[in-house]
């Protein structure tokens, strides 16, 4: 098991991290929706790792994204925000979330994995999106930006999760 | 004993969402004084590197608009060119003091709150910091930071990047900067109100600092308003750049920069 999910986390770290990179300024739909869907792979960090890492992989990763948004600091706060909240909010999605060899759709059923994640895809675009704002003006558009940014986001992550667990289920 | 370093434990991831959280802020408030040689940002080369192959493949798919759009170019310069040489004193003071440097747009944003370009020249090229950057339609932006083949430049969709202009019919100067609102329009600032504005003035820059020649196009006069109590025009420019479109820029030395700036310390 530990195997497939070393696999699994390959794969996302592919799909969600590296291919987010080229692609950063070019996925916008309808000037108000970005595809920041890099925030799953940290989201679907295994859980046996402990918060203090999570946070540094997420700013690590976070600032990864900034070097090439021109916005350093940015991405990787929002990330550092999240990863301190992750373990929380997914122990109010599922109770025994120790046990989870990993966090796909498979383990957490569909309902569970989008309770788990849009929650969180929120709050990290919420933040984003308000750090580079930097202040309440415009708060309208910014709401509105993160909720269609994180519906999109969420999407892909959703797809790219959907994809790499039906291949593991042949395995 | 074991509960104070429960407790301790408890308190250390605390710490170090604290220590992270207060780096990132670090950076980014570094990153914001204006003209730096950040290690982090899209000039360096990983960055600019990815950037481009991204940037070849999506321009591969649009040769034809890009052709269309350097013929629309040559014809104007074409033209201008023969204007010069009917009049060949007119411009014999700016001929010698511009040098122009080419170069393609890798990476470009126009939604964000603050909007940075990436361009495929660098300080092999000429490029340094300071440069200002303009397009065959109208200004761009002001280079902000350089690595050997790649540039990061402020965008005018940029809150901090001040323009000084000029109301070319009436020759006032005032300053355009960017609203954050859209990528269209932008504002003037600093038009005393004892100026007749009217719609469709052209803004041009004023030549008085060594970033952009004089007389560039910035965008022209879309909206203005005067309330009794206000000294300024509050006016509202349509860009005259598409943003949106970017490919071809070109970036401006000034060569007589040091003499200029030298003579103003003074």
């Amino acid at each position: 098991m530990n195997r497939l999910s070393i696999r699994e986390q390959i794969l996302n770290f592919f799909f969600l991290m590296l291919i987010q990179l080229p692609l950063i300024h070019r996925i916008t739909l309808f000037d108000q929706a970005f595809g920041f869907f890099y925030v799953g792979f940290l989201l679907l960090l295994p859980v046996n790792i402990s918060r203090s890492y999570l946070m540094i992989i997420g700013f690590f990763s976070g600032l990864l994204v900034d070097v090439f948004s021109n916005t350093p600091g940015m991405h990787a706060s929002a990330c550092v925000f999240i990863m301190f909240f992750r373990n929380f909010w997914l122990s109010f999605i599922n109770n025994d979330w120790r046990e989870l060899p990993n966090l796909n759709i498979l383990f957490l059923k569909t309902t569970g994995f989008f309770a788990f994640i849009f929650p969180l895809i929120l709050v990290h675009h919420l933040v984003l999106f308000l750090v580079e704002n930097g202040g309440f003006h415009f708060f309208g558009q910014i709401v509105a930006r993160s909720f269609f940014s994180t519906l999109f986001s969420g999407l892909i992550i959703f797809l790219v999760n959907f994809t790499c667990s039906g291949n593991k289920k042949k395995a | 004993m074991r509960r104070l370093l429960n407790f301790l434990y408890k308190r250390r991831e605390i710490g170090v969402f604290l220590v992270l959280e207060i780096l990132s802020i670090w950076l980014l408030v570094s990153y914001n004084n204006r003209y730096n040689a950040s290690f982090f940002n899209s000039s360096n080369q990983l960055s600019g590197f990815v950037s481009q192959s991204s940037q070849n493949v999506s321009d591969y798919f649009q040769l034809d608009k890009i052709n269309e759009r350097l013929m629309q170019e040559n014809e104007l310069l074409q033209e201008e060119l023969r204007r010069l040489r009917i009049s060949p004193t007119a411009f014999l003071d700016t001929i010698n003091r511009y040098e122009v440097i080419g170069a393609r747009v890798v990476a470009n944003t126009v939604n964000r709150s603050s909007n940075f370009l990436t361009i495929s020249a660098g300080k092999k090229d000429g490029i340094e910091i300071g440069m200002g950057i303009i397009t065959s339609s109208g200004i761009v932006g002001q280079v902000k930071s350089v690595s050997d083949n790649f540039a990061t430049v402020y965008s005018l969709l940029h809150p901090n990047f001040l323009i000084s202009s000029m109301v070319k019919r009436t020759q006032t100067k005032g300053t355009v900067q960017w609203d954050q609102a859209d990528y269209l329009h932008a504002e003037l600032k600093y038009i005393p109100r004892h100026i007749k504005l009217k719609k469709g003035d052209s803004v041009v820059t004023s030549g008085f600092n060594s970033v952009f020649p004089e007389d560039i196009l910035i965008g022209i006069i879309d909206e203005f308003d005067l309330k009794d109590q206000m000294t300024f025009y509050q006016t509202r420019i349509q860009l005259a750049t598409d943003f949106t479109s970017l490919g071809q820029v070109y970036a401006i030395k000034d060569l007589l920069k040091q003499e200029k700036d030298s003579l103003e310390l003074l």
